[in-house]
């Protein structure tokens, strides 16, 4: 570990912004030291994101005072606080697919970086030097993403950037994968680089930070050591109230047979065969781009493909389209809320709509009256915080989003539902009630195929767990009996 | 301290204002400039003006109603110059033959198979997303408009049929109630109606809008987003076809490249009107108001003396001009 000076990096003083209708940030004020990990915590819409955006300069602040390294900061872009020397490096990367590794480095700078030969030896340097073995001829298409987020990393040391910021760097993370990233942020604390770390997962943060700061509702609740700091005490000041548990009690209710898969075999996947009994809740762990979404998505019909075999209780079922999936009771919730699982620029009503909408048409007309009380009935079931069913989506938090999605799926009566990535991106309090839902589920008799990469919640929630490794089925567990080390090793093959 | 709060609440006000003309900027640009017409043009208000804007009105309202769909399902239909031209030539060379119904109802046929092969093409091309989508219009138009220049051999013929009084031409060109209820307001009157119900009541009309907010959830929640496709270009086809007899009426006279630059003018009446060329949003009623402000612009700017070559400039500019806010629009909210 290096030393940590006593000087500041960053001094925020008494940052206010208000948006139309939302005091996004009250009166906040934080101090970063130089050299330090400093964790940020908070729900959604606690303000971590403004105030990320005020550092970077997309928004600007309405008032008080920011002072970088020592100058005080009146009104900056994106471009000059880069040049100043502070990187962000967001959930969803600023990286240029069909471009190499070393040109997305040294984007727009290639002049200065006298041509290729230039850029892809000094990229093979900020990439060694971060311990990181990626081609620099590789396309950034072709990378995993914690790849492509040590591209990211070494974007930012070629700045020379003394302070980065990383929003949710481990949200889509494997543990192996975490590890690493952990390793990287050590390096870059041994060459003098303070770390602004925004992360839901408090585990992270207890690792990896010297200081945290917890926010909610646009206020800074406290900023303290992490050595003084509780995972019960950083929990209550997140949410403002106390959570018991991070998980209910795992349900157990698991019946016969209700889905067999058999033969799944494609390019990327081989000899898959499992079952899903009723009201089991079935997990899959695996590395991202083991072939866990494939999987649920060949059993939707999502991809095409063919020759594999599916049995729903023990009838023979071809699944050609998410249609034919649907009308044999399979459900799924996609891993990308916003890409894959919500129409954001429609209604609540209508994305909790969109999947029954047909059985309650007469003569191709739709039934509006059916369609308002199917949407209010989940709004008031299911706890959906907005302002009416008329609200459009987009502008719900992650948690209520994901509500809606559930709340689609529950109102189908499906037999299966399949969870991939179900509290990506939810707040603590949100997660806790996604998985109270799950429960409730499989005790009214459905069955849930659960895809995460957070273990924890895998292990915690399900009945039976499936390692998935390179595209095949690499071991079969029951979750309360077997230690984490072991299912790891099948993970990892 | 009270500056500080007359100064918020002249904001508001500000903002209140700012954000009504930003909602009803269509509506606001028609009142100032009609307004300015009169003032400086009283002739604005005479009874052979109004007429002529109804039937200026006419077939660019048809088109529109057509791409509307086209844009809400995320897409753009750049093939309506080349339907509406082999559409008018099939009709006018059917004529002769079939006599004058049967080769109106062709000539529709033929809009209608059009679109439908533009959705078959750009379905089982896989091309789903915009751009490939266009150039497959794109040059289905080329190909439609070389039809037409085929079978009429370069030349344009005249429409002799309209001289007769049993011609169902000139009925639909000057027939109806009066000089305001001519024969093809009605018909677009009827359109729209139509179209309006399917948009807002019925299942097919509304995967239209789920199909162009997002394409993939519309998939995945069991939506068959093709046929949505399907019914968007078919809809775009039936009205540029429909839109083209009301055309050949009036003109009565058939050049096989009588719909160029109709395209441009549809897409800037739809977004004029305020359909979101990202998809998803939008509405034939909007379009009606976008339609009614471009031909009431260029009717005022006819009366001004603005010559035709700087109001295609202003027509260009306004399109721009109308993305460049909803794109703000868009950023501010993200």
């Amino acid at each position: 570990m290096a030393e940590t000076n006593s000087t500041p990096i960053i001094s925020l003083k008494n940052i206010s912004k208000t948006f139309p209708g939302v005091r996004a940030l009250d009166d906040v004020t934080i101090k970063v030291m130089r050299g330090n990990v400093h964790g940020i915590v908070g729900e959604n819409g606690a303000g971590k994101s403004t105030l990320m955006k005020i550092l970077s300069g997309v928004y600007t602040k309405d008032s008080g005072t920011v002072e970088f390294d020592g100058e005080i900061v009146e009104q900056t872009t994106p471009i000059q606080s880069i040049n100043r020397g502070l990187s962000i490096i967001y959930q969803e990367f600023n990286l240029v697919n069909s471009m190499s590794v070393g040109e997305n480095i040294f984007l727009g700078r290639f002049k200065e970086m006298h041509g290729m030969k230039g850029i892809h030896a000094k990229a093979r340097e900020l990439l060694d030097s971060i311990g990181c073995k990626i081609n620099t001829y590789t396309m950034v298409a072709d990378l995993s993403v914690s790849q492509k987020q040590m591209v990211e990393i070494a974007k930012a040391l070629s700045y020379n950037s003394k302070l980065i910021i990383m929003d949710e760097p481990s949200s889509s993370l494997t543990s192996d994968e975490l590890k690493k990233l952990y390793e990287i942020i050590g390096y870059l604390k041994n060459k003098g680089i303070s770390i602004i770390y925004i992360s839901h997962k408090l585990n992270e943060i207890f690792d990896l930070c010297d200081m945290v700061t917890v926010m909610r509702d646009g206020h800074v609740i406290d900023t303290k050591p992490i050595t003084e700091m509780t995972h019960e005490e950083m929990i209550t000041k997140m949410v403002g109230r106390s959570i018991e548990k991070e998980y209910p009690e795992r349900p157990r209710c698991v019946g016969e047979t209700l889905l067999e898969v058999r033969n799944l075999n494609t390019r990327k996947l081989h000899d898959i065969n499992f079952k899903v009994n009723r009201g089991e809740i079935l997990g899959f762990v695996g590395l991202v781009g083991a072939g866990r979404t494939e999987i649920i998505r060949a059993i939707y019909g999502a991809d095409k493909v063919k020759g594999h075999e599916l049995f729903i209780e023990g009838q023979h079922k071809k699944i050609k389209n998410p249609i034919d999936a649907i009308s044999a009771g399979i459900a799924l919730i996609p891993e990308d809320r916003k890409l894959q699982g919500l129409i954001l620029s429609q209604s609540v009503k209508t994305n909790i709509v969109m999947a029954i909408q047909k059985k309650h048409t007469k003569f191709g007309f739709l039934n509006k009256s059916s369609e308002k009380a199917i949407a209010e009935k989940q709004v008031a079931s299911l706890l959906i915080k907005t302002p009416s069913i008329k609200t459009r989506v987009v502008s719900l938090s992650g948690g209520n989003q994901q509500k809606c999605v559930v709340g689609r799926w529950l109102e189908t009566q499906s037999k299966i539902l399949i969870m991939d990535e179900p509290t990506r991106g939810i707040d603590v309090g949100a997660k806790y009630e996604i998985y109270m839902l799950m429960k409730e589920i499989v005790e009214k008799g459905a069955s849930i195929i659960l895809i995460s990469s957070e273990l924890p919640e895998v292990l915690n929630m399900s009945n039976r767990v499936l390692a998935i490794c390179e595209g095949r089925i690499s071991g079969e567990f029951n979750p309360e009996t077997t230690s984490v080390n072991a299912i790891m090793e099948k993970v990892l093959g | 301290m009270m500056q500080m709060i007359e100064k918020t609440k002249l904001q508001k006000n500000a903002g209140r204002v700012l954000s009504f003309i930003k909602n009803y900027l269509v509506l606001v640009s028609i009142v100032s400039l009609v307004m300015i017409t009169i003032i400086v043009e009283p002739k604005f208000l005479t009874q052979p003006n109004l007429i002529n804007i109804i039937r200026q009105f006419g077939p660019l309202a048809f088109f529109s109603l057509g791409m509307t769909f086209v844009i809400i399902c995320g897409f753009i239909d750049l093939s309506i110059p080349g339907i509406i031209s082999l559409v008018v030539i099939v009709t006018y060379s059917l004529i002769e033959p079939l006599g004058q119904y049967a080769a109106i109802a062709a000539g529709i046929l033929v809009g209608i198979i059009a679109g439908y092969i533009n959705s078959r093409l750009i379905i089982s091309c896989g091309a789903l997303t915009n751009a490939e989508a266009l150039f497959i219009t794109f040059g289905m138009s080329t190909v439609y408009g070389a039809i037409a220049l085929i079978i009429a051999a370069g030349k344009t013929g005249h429409l002799s049929w309209i001289e007769k009084d049993t011609s169902a031409f000139s009925f639909i060109a000057q027939g109806g109630f009066g000089d305001f209820l001519s024969f093809s307001f009605l018909l677009f009157i009827l359109c729209l109606v139509i179209l309006y119900i399917f948009q807002s009541k019925t299942f097919l009309g509304n995967t239209i809008f789920l199909t162009g907010g997002n394409k993939t959830a519309a998939r995945l929640s069991g939506i068959n987003t093709f046929k949505s496709i399907q019914t968007v270009f078919i809809i775009s086809g039936l009205m540029s076809a429909i839109g083209a007899v009301v055309l050949l009426s009036r003109i009565t006279t058939a050049s096989p490249v009588v719909g160029r630059n109709y395209d441009t003018n549809a897409i800037l009446a739809v977004v004029v009107g305020g359909t979101r060329l990202t998809g998803g949003q939008g509405s034939v009623l909007r379009t009606v108001l976008g339609v009614l402000l471009i031909t009431l612009m260029s009717n005022c700017l006819d009366l001004l003396g603005v010559s035709p070559f700087m109001q295609t400039m202003l027509r260009g500019l306004i399109l721009v001009i109308v993305i460049w806010i909803d794109y703000r629009n868009q950023g501010g909210k993200q």
